[in-house]
């Protein structure tokens, strides 16, 4: 009895203490190496923020006599690392200009999706039930649609705009974080701090926000990282397809489709784009698989 | 060669789940699971047909998408009389239930003919093309996946793991793009689009081929490595087997079930998006480009007959994979 309730007493210290080794013995070079592939990251963020600080020129600025223009040339305007589009707009202040919105949507739609998600898996997996047997028919029966078909007939319906997009992506994205919190939560709730924080009388509220929500949390950033990613090629996809964001904002999938007519004349227009948004994603995706290892959230 | 594990990961906790063991006790006659499995893919079509039917007539009005974009009210109002959408939501759900059963999806005002005809002409072009794509992620997916899964973290295993992430990173339908101005535009190797003979599939498939190879890469890898790591492997080594003796005979057995099914649940993924994005870029004629072309038009018949079909064809493919499953895997039905 006597060495139960130490056990109880010293768990959560013991716990801290080998995350804390832990920690300590991986947090090496290789650490610092993963942390250099947030600084585009950063760099994003940046250019998200106060675009004007690396644009060469003005995203909306036309040139008809600088139309077309290959990357690495010069025009009247000055220089056009990337290139000019048909109307002799610079690519790259474009792309730069795109970075603000394409990351947003991603960021918030995430957000939303993952917020409902969290919350569904954290009700049916701790409360069970027939709550948990609709919720889980419902997640299930929206990964057995095409979903991707069902957001563009939702798009043409509803009208395509950024708003809907930040409806329509979201739903697209809660089943995911549903599924592992749900199955996190479940497994938790089996474990002794909880048992005994039911046992002092803790309320479920309380239990799910400050004793199971903490233990999950790395577990769904690696997630959220990893789905942003996700989003964006979501995003960019409905964009490209014209049922997405609309002109005049500009996103790095909207570029994308803006080059495709062009395709045979001025490849940069549709590559560049492109490979801008391909390796902002490999990014997130290559971080948040590191993230998990580094927390050890993969079990 | 290693032996740990460390190599391991799991794949962004979307593997598709695999453990339908727990679902059937021991000895259930596989007709009761058939039976089971038609229902819960009929309970999954109706709420699909809810869904669009509570998106197209409660969120939004049909009688607005069909009109003309400068329509008065008056004449919105006339449309909406004239199909009837002036009634109560629960007369029409019923109607529109009795009419999807009879196989009424709706006339398609750009096409003049019966949505459901439009959708049908697009189903053949769709299924060849995502067949033709699961070929090549399946080849390349899952021999890949077995070769970097048996000597993990070798450097084979680090480079095509990291191609795979990558292929996992580029947006499907630039991939596309990207591929034409290669090898279409500026080697002409291949047509840029359309479908015409046996050329012009090459670029869509290897398109999705690559995307959806790379998720069957990490799938089947880690499903290898895990299965390396078992005692009976080191049993079989130490008793001086070489190693593609040990895979041939012994981890492929246990593997070759869980790479079938991964290969089939990456078909029906393909469905779920992927497939269409690259029939637009490819302008091949299946049910992606009829959806973007509808959406264009603001077809609403068009787009809710190929959302039921492709939902169908999505929940028959579940259900096929299923029971393959079932039926194959002795464990499961046994042991349950």
């Amino acid at each position: 009895m006597q060495a139960d309730v130490v056990t109880l007493g010293t768990l959560g210290a013991q716990a801290e203490s080998t995350k804390s080794v832990d920690l300590a013995t991986r947090f090496h070079l290789r650490t610092w190496l993963w942390l250099l592939l947030l600084s585009p990251v950063v760099l994003l963020l940046f250019c998200a923020v106060l675009p004007e600080l690396f644009q060469l020129h003005d995203p909306q600025h036309q040139n008809l006599r600088a139309r077309l223009l290959p990357p690495w040339s010069t025009s009247s305007d000055g220089f056009h690392p990337f290139g000019t589009d048909s109307l002799g707009r610079d690519l790259y202040s474009q792309m730069v200009e795109g970075t603000r919105l394409t990351l947003t949507i991603a960021v918030v739609a995430t957000a939303i999706g993952g917020t409902l998600g969290v919350l569904v898996g954290l009700i049916s997996g701790y409360f069970g039930g027939w709550l948990d047997r609709f919720l889980s028919r419902l997640s299930e029966a929206q990964t057995a649609m095409p979903m991707f078909l069902v957001a563009i007939l939702l798009l043409s319906l509803l009208g395509p705009s950024v708003t809907i997009l930040l409806i329509v992506l979201p739903t697209l994205l809660w089943p995911i974080f549903a599924r592992v919190v749900r199955a996190e939560s479940m497994r938790l709730k089996e474990s002794l701090f909880i048992e005994a924080a039911i046992a002092v009388g803790c309320s479920p509220m309380r239990l799910l926000r400050s004793h199971m929500l903490p233990n999950i949390a790395p577990r769904i950033l690696v997630l959220a990282v990893i789905e942003v990613g996700h989003v964006m090629l979501a995003e960019a996809g409905l964009s490209f397809l014209g049922v997405g964001v609309q002109p005049p904002d500009v996103t790095w999938g909207l570029l994308i489709a803006g080059g495709r007519p062009l395709l045979a004349v001025a490849w940069w227009l549709t590559i560049l784009p492109g490979v801008l948004l391909a390796m902002t994603v490999l990014i997130f995706n290559l971080f948040g698989r590191q993230f998990e290892r580094f927390s050890g959230a993969a079990g | 060669m290693r032996w740990s594990n460390r190599g391991s990961s799991s794949v962004d906790g979307k593997e598709p789940q695999l453990e339908t063991a727990p679902d059937f006790p021991s000895r259930q006659p596989i007709m009761g699971v058939v039976v089971r499995r038609v229902r819960d893919g009929a309970i999954t079509l109706l709420i699909v047909v809810t869904v669009i039917f509570t998106l197209a007539h409660v969120v939004g009005n049909p009688a607005i998408a069909y009109a003309p974009i400068d329509a008065s009210d008056e004449e919105v109002a006339l449309i909406e009389h004239q199909f009837g959408l002036d009634r109560p939501f629960t007369v029409r759900y019923f109607e529109y239930l009795g009419d999807l059963a009879t196989g009424d999806f709706g006339e398609s005002n750009w096409q003049k003919r019966p949505a459901l005809d439009a959708v049908r002409e697009a189903v053949p072009a769709t299924i060849q093309l995502t067949l033709a794509g699961i070929l090549v992620a399946g080849l390349f997916g899952s021999v890949g996946g077995l070769l970097a899964g048996i000597s993990p973290n070798s450097l084979f295993d680090r480079v095509t793991n990291f191609f795979s992430v990558a292929a996992l990173s580029v947006p499907n339908f630039w991939l596309g793009l990207l591929l034409i101005v290669v090898f279409a535009v500026n080697l002409g190797w291949f047509p840029t689009s359309g479908r015409y003979g046996w050329s012009s599939i090459v670029l869509p498939a290897a398109t999705l081929g690559i995307v959806h190879g790379g998720r069957i890469f990490q799938l089947v890898r880690s499903a290898t490595v895990e299965e390396i790591s078992k005692p009976y492997v080191v049993v079989a080594r130490s008793k001086g087997f070489s190693m593609p003796v040990v895979v041939g005979r012994h981890v492929l057995r246990n593997t070759g079930l869980t790479m079938a099914t991964t290969v089939g649940w990456e078909y029906v993924r393909m469905w779920g998006g992927a497939a269409f994005a690259i029939e637009y870029v490819f302008a091949w004629p299946g049910i992606g480009l009829l959806m973007i072309n509808g959406a264009n038009r603001q077809d609403f018949f068009v787009l809710q007959s190929a959302v039921i079909v492709a939902g169908a064809f999505v929940i028959l493919s579940n259900l096929v994979i299923d029971l393959f499953y079932n039926l194959i895997d002795r464990r499961i039905n046994s042991a349950g």
